[in-house]
């Protein structure tokens, strides 16, 4: 790229993550800009869709602001970005035809920076500048765990214990995405990495087979159900093939699950006779165990002992952090250890954040990050929830 | 029909004009022979057609699928009710072994097969000779036998129950020395079984059958399966991508380590090491019954097979998030993922404002399948990859032969390993489990077992039922016939595979399940059938193969598409003569009809279901096509279709011989060595084989079609290495070569074949002091000469020929003989020996690895080996390499075959000479 450094910087404060499911953005607002805060509301309950998170970190030079919105409901996040004129620095937004010269570029990742180039272009006059998916997801990770000592986390058996990472030994480890589907990075320094693996069972699998089996209306919902539910209703377990008894000899216990759903096979009972938090529950542990597993086998494979896992998934759920610990756990015999991030979500978005950095305005946007983010997060303290505060949006 | 030859034109002499019948030299016995074959070819005879003595039917001891002689052996004490006691299903000494897993249940059971002694004079004389031991059933550390494949759904045990019960499997014990000893009670009788239902239906196997379940440890088992059958069965695994299989022959030196996949309700990876050495490695909890169970919920189908019958139509995409709707429509590239790669299984049920009753079930079977099957191949790899294994078997009932499912797993492995691992299926993937148990027992001896002493065979109920669940094969030759027929009464087309399991039965059984509501299983075309395994202990490897490992019998591979489809045609047109010839062979009675009938509806359901899928009954070559015709035929008693046609052929030329043998004894050795190999590619015009042949037949007469044939015989002939063959012999200048020690004859037809072409070629070598093996089938095929009909035509000969007469003698064929000889004094033990040895095939071509042992032990001193005929010398081994010198001699009757091969014409001819190698 060789854009004009001042341009680029003048952007610099707005960053997306389009997925195939949600759509992630970063920006920072000076404290005495005009905050999206007048413009939004606190809705913890009845959210029927997906809730548009929003997480603040604010510093002595402005605020980080973490959203979300759906994919699907784009015209939401054009609006937002466009009644908070956070792709301008006073240009009006609904200037027809920029010209080369002061051309609007917005950083942005994710497979929807190539689909919704077009939209963005003809809406708001913005220029997607694409940044490669895996660069920003590394770029994001490394930063925060560079930026914060409790930004990682192990979490077993309800237990959650932050870990200090030590920078200077941060590498290699694996790191986890897990968004609709699930990319699997090995990364070995700061740009440098490879997608090792993936699995098409993700979220958007657990979110999408959930929907069709519960008629749950949002992920949230799902993810509630699932806290409630018995999967043993659902699942086979060892202990219903072997009457009782455990498989001891390969190490199976009696309540191992043998095969996910399995259970649904033999009774004559239909889809309605199933509880939907039952159903909720095995899927989860279904798909959160067999992420475990094959990134355990991955890390395995490079020799990793620890795995980070990201992605707008786990959502700070402790049922799903539980799941793929245990299954991490289980599979390393204690070898490989599951740690989870508190800015999960929004790798991606960060990390096309940080790429503003390294065309012109170099490493003095680097370590503002960073700073921002510390401050930022220690500002906001320990008596944040895990999930940010929901925060909806007002536009349509 | 053209009037009988009554010339004795010299047969050797080209003539100008073949019906040249103004010849007045007429011998008596010319005539009558001539006018027999005009009046059994224009459709009389029927004199001729009185059935062989019962007893000569029954004489080859060694292959398992001489059904009749078990037959033999029960009527011997129990005569009064034949029809109960067909030897096709002695299932009087059985084993059973269960594994009984939460969807289905397997059965292998194993019934012997006593192979009955046959101590004629010939096996006696030949078992003497090569130091065979003449008593088979002690000599061998198993007993001949057959094992059966069997399925159940759990949920409907009783079916089971019934059925181990009404076979009384559970009856049959691993010690019990044989059917003379009545079984005892069944107290104490144990069962082998494995899967989880073996703890939970234990008790329900106590209260039914009285048998206690013995349980098998599961890993054990699948272990225990898997290694069996990948060392025993030559072509047990195959790849399978983008919908294309292809068999892997895996060196039983070199199977370990590998990784095993058993894809049940669950998922079990284990690394095997060796036999007993294993090690439960990884699995997943995401396997069969998942994919059963949720899509149960969100299919309401009502069986795993219907389920994976409605994937077929599917379309993931519209369920399945793909990396193009992400990026609207591009690759992401720079990671290797294409646009139609799944981001997300299922990731597009979230964002529409859609229930699930808007999304069509097949597409949602599809997702699912999909998501289960690229999950299991994602984990499996990384496990290979973990311990450095290449070879990734996947078996268990997940699969069911599965076209989409295989295609999914090994493009998974495939794009992981990015090729360097490669996923294999097994055909009897469901039966590992089973298996095992099976092998669990004390002294089932299968251990030993070698791939070269298991033949499988393919019932005739075989193409309906495909590879689901079904019960035994029908124990009676009428239940079969009315089992044929019940299709044809029910409308059901013949050429296509039949979707649904008659009413009343588990398929392939006829074995009637009260409780059954006759649930209608589709077949999957891609599903592969599983046959009975038909361990034969006296089967062994030719010791003169090059490279046993690398030698490939069939000429022709019927995976080949235009090949089969070609060979489709050629047998469905031939059907209709055959099953004419087959009928009249038993004496064209009504029942004969009715046999007959079944058997081409049954024979035409193969073809059929070959067609469909010719993978289906595993890698199958021409040789093993044709010999399923034969299996066939037997399957529905007709023992030898051709015999009466043998028995004339033969006779019209053995009346010729003599003027024939009179011609060559006047020719100076260099071209009395041409002449022969001359009248043997003449001959071997006598092949009912051919269609292009039998055309012939309606023609003229053997004699004159002979003629003609020989006029044809102009040198160069297409692939001709006489010369080289002739400087073998007869050497060059002064040099004169040594005589071979030992030649085996490979005979072909009956007829002028064998008794104009190769018995003169015999004669040749015993005259130089070679002696000489004729090697013949030990079962009918077509009209090719059995070794049990050789004595005889040996005998017949040596009337007028004193070098075959002492050569008989010295080979121990012929003592009677002596008394028809006018000079039984003259000196045998002047003579090399002239032997008989059966092939241990019932098929017109010949498959090298796996032959008699009596064949095996003759072949230890052979230094020639002559295959004659288009089956044994082209259709099969045209490329075989032997550690002697081998002469390969056939005219070829098809023109097809003459291009592909030797880029030739039909009638051209093939005189292959090739040095030890």
């Amino acid at each position: 790229m060789d854009e004009n450094p001042t341009k680029t910087n003048q952007s610099a404060h707005l960053a997306l993550d389009i997925g195939g499911t949600l759509i992630k953005m970063v920006y920072l607002s000076s404290d005495d800009n005009c905050s999206p805060d007048s413009q939004v509301k606190v809705s913890q309950e009845e959210s029927n869709e997906i809730s548009d998170g929003l997480m603040k970190c604010h510093t002595g030079k402005g605020t980080l602001h973490f959203l979300k919105f759906e994919t699907s409901k784009i015209d939401d996040c054009l609006e937002f970005i466009s009644s908070n004129q956070l792709c301008s620095h006073g240009d009006l937004p609904d200037k027809k035809q920029p010209s080369a010269h002061d051309r609007k570029l917005i950083k942005a990742t994710g497979g929807g920076a190539f689909k919704f180039a077009d939209l963005f272009m003809e809406r708001l006059g913005i220029t997607l500048d694409k940044v490669d998916e895996m660069d920003c997801l590394v770029a994001g990770a490394n930063s925060l765990l560079k930026a914060n000592n409790q930004e990682a986390f192990t979490y077993m058996n309800g237990h959650k214990e932050y870990l200090q990472i030590d920078h200077n030994d941060m590498y290699p480890y694996l790191l986890v995405n897990i968004g609709s589907g699930v990319s699997m990075i090995k990364v070995e320094g700061d740009e440098k990495f490879e997608r090792v693996s993936g699995t098409s069972v993700g979220g958007g699998t657990f979110w999408g087979l959930g929907k069709l089996l519960t008629n749950c209306k949002s992920f949230d919902e799902l993810l509630k159900l699932s806290h409630v539910g018995n999967n043993r209703v659902i699942d086979m377990l060892v202990g219903d093939i072997y009457g009782g008894l455990d498989y001891s000899k390969i190490g199976l216990s009696s309540t191992t699950i043998a095969s996910s759903f399995g259970k649904a096979i033999s009774e004559n009972k239909e889809l309605e006779d199933y509880k939907p938090e039952d159903m909720a529950r095995s899927l989860l542990r279904m798909i959160s165990n067999n992420i475990g597993q094959i990134s355990y086998l991955n890390a395995l494979r490079f020799g990793l002992k620890r795995i980070f896992f990201g992605g707008f998934f786990i959502r700070g759920h402790e049922f799903t952090m539980d799941t793929i610990s245990v299954a991490v756990d289980f599979w390393s015999k204690g070898e490989a250890k599951a740690m989870f991030l508190r800015h999960e979500g929004f790798l991606g978005a960060l990390g096309a954040y940080t790429s503003y950095q390294k065309e012109g305005s170099g490493e003095s946007m680097s370590h503002q990050l960073v700073e921002q983010l510390s401050n930022g997060v220690q500002c906001t303290g320990e008596n944040q929830r895990l999930l940010p505060a929901e925060i909806k949006s007002q536009g349509k | 029909m053209a009037a009988a030859p009554t010339d004795r034109q010299p047969l050797l002499v080209n003539s100008d004009v073949i019906s040249n019948d103004d010849n007045n030299n007429c011998n008596s016995a010319s005539i009558s022979t001539s006018s027999d074959i005009t009046s059994s070819l224009s459709g009389g005879g029927d004199k001729e057609m009185a059935p062989v003595p019962g007893s000569s039917i029954h004489r080859s001891g060694s292959r398992p699928q001489l059904d009749l002689s078990g037959a033999a052996i029960q009527g011997n004490f129990e005569e009064k009710d034949p029809t109960i006691l067909l030897p096709n299903q002695s299932d009087d000494i059985s084993h059973l072994a269960l594994d009984i897993g939460g969807s289905l249940i397997k059965l292998v059971y194993f019934s012997r097969h006593e192979d009955r002694l046959i101590n004629n004079r010939r096996t006696k004389s030949v078992k003497e000779k090569f130091g065979l031991p003449t008593g088979i059933r002690r000599s061998y550390p198993i007993l001949g036998g057959r094992l059966h494949f069997v399925k159940f759904e759990t949920h409907k045990i009783n079916e089971c129950l019934d059925f181990i019960n009404s076979k009384q499997l559970h009856r049959g014990g691993m010690d019990s020395l044989g059917w003379q000893s009545e079984v005892e009670s069944n107290e104490n009788a144990v069962i082998k079984a494995t899967g989880g239902g073996a703890y939970r239906f234990a008790d329900l196997f106590k209260e039914k059958l009285g048998v206690t379940i013995d349980k098998e440890d599961e890993m054990n088992c699948l272990v225990a399966g898997a290694n069996f059958l990948l060392k025993a069965i030559r072509h047990e695994a195959f790849t399978h991508m983008e919908g294309h299989k292809e068999f892997v022959q895996i060196d039983q030196n070199d199977l370990f380590p590998y990784l095993l996949v058993n894809i049940g309700s669950g998922v079990s990876i284990i690394k095997v090491d060796g036999d007993g050495k294993f090690q439960r490695v990884s699995g997943t909890n995401v396997g069969g019954g998942t994919y059963w169970g949720l899509g149960r919920l969100l299919t309401k189908c009502k069986s795993f097979d219907e389920l994976l019958e409605l994937s077929q139509r599917g379309d993931n995409s519209n369920i399945d998030m793909l990396v193009g709707d992400i990026y609207g429509g591009l690759d992401y590239s720079k990671i290797g993922l294409s646009a139609s790669t799944i981001a997300s299984s299922f990731g597009k049920t979230i964002s529409e404002n859609k229930e699930l009753g808007d999304y069509r079930p097949e597409d949602i079977s599809l997702s699912l399948l999909r998501m289960i099957s690229y999950n299991i191949g994602q984990i499996a790899y990384l496990n290979a990859l973990r311990f450095g294994l290449k070879r990734i078997f996947f078996g268990g009932f997940f699969i069911r032969g599965h076209a989409y499912t295989m295609d999914t797993i090994s493009f998974a492995v495939q794009f992981w390993s990015k090729g360097e691992a490669k996923a294999m299926f097994l055909r009897h993937e469901g039966f590992l489990g089973a298996l095992g148990a099976f092998m669990s027992y004390e002294k089932h001896g299968l251990d030993d077992l070698m791939v070269h002493q298991l033949v499988e065979r393919f019932p005739m109920g075989a193409p309906y039922t495909g590879g689901k669940i079904h019960g035994p094969p029908l124990g009676d030759l009428n239940e079969k016939i009315s089992w044929m027929e019940k299709f044809v009464q029910k409308g059901t087309e013949i050429t296509a595979p039949v979707p649904m399991a008659p009413p009343g039965t588990t398929g392939l059984g006829g074995f009637e399940v009260p409780s059954s509501k006759g649930d209608s299983l589709r077949s999957d075309a891609s599903n592969l059938n599983v046959g009975v395994l038909h361990l034969v202990p006296t089967l062994e490897v030719f010791p003169l193969l090059a490279d046993p490992k690398t030698y490939e019998p069939n000429t022709i591979d019927l995976l080949d598409r235009g090949e089969l489809d070609y060979w489709f045609t050629v047998l469905s047109a031939h059907l209709p003569d055959l099953v004419d010839k087959a009928v009249a062979s038993e004496g064209g009675t009504e029942d004969a009809k009715r046999r007959g009938d079944a058997f081409a509806r049954a024979f035409s359901a193969h073809l059929a279901r070959l067609m469909e899928e010719p993978a289906a009954y595993g890698k199958l070559g021409l040789a093993n096509l044709l010999e399923l015709r034969e299996e066939c035929l037997r399957e529905f008693y007709f023992v030898d279709a051709y015999r009466s046609i043998k028995q004339r052929e033969n006779e019209a030329s053995l009346a010729v011989l003599p003027d024939l043998l009179l011609e060559l004894d006047g020719m100076d050795e260099e071209r009395r060595l041409l002449m022969l190999i001359e009248g043997v590619l003449a001959a071997n015009i006598f092949d009912w084989g051919s269609r292009a042949c039998v055309d012939l037949y309606h023609k003229g007469t053997i004699i004159e079609i002979y003629r003609m044939s020989r006029d044809k015989m102009h040198r160069p002939w297409r692939v001709d290495d006489f010369d080289v063959f002739k400087e073998r012999m007869l050497g060059s200048g002064d040099k004169k070569p040594h005589p071979h020690k030992r030649a085996l004859l490979f005979v072909d037809n009956s007829g002028a074949d064998i008794v104009l072409g190769m018995l003169p070629l015999a004669r040749e070598f015993l005259r130089r002091g070679t002696e000489v093996v004729l090697v013949a089938n030990s079962l009918p095929a077509l009209n090719d000469v059995t070794a049990m009909e050789l004595p005889e035509i040996v005998a017949e000969a040596s009337k007028s020929c004193d070098i075959l007469r002492r050569a008989a003698v010295a080979g121990g064929l012929l003592v009677d003989a002596m008394i028809s000889s006018q000079d039984s004094s003259v000196d045998n033990s002047s003579s090399v020996p002239l032997m008989v040895v059966e092939n241990g095939c019932g098929s017109p071509c010949i498959d090298l690895r796996q032959v008699s042992s009596e064949l095996a032990a003759a072949a230890k001193d052979a230094d020639l080996i002559i295959l004659e005929g288009m089956g044994r010398s082209l259709h099969t081994n045209y490329n075989a390499k032997f550690k002697c010198e081998a002469l390969k001699l056939a005219m070829v009757k098809n023109q097809r075959l003459a291009e592909k091969l030797i880029k030739g014409n039909i009638y051209d001819c093939v005189c292959r000479y090739e040095p030890a190698s």
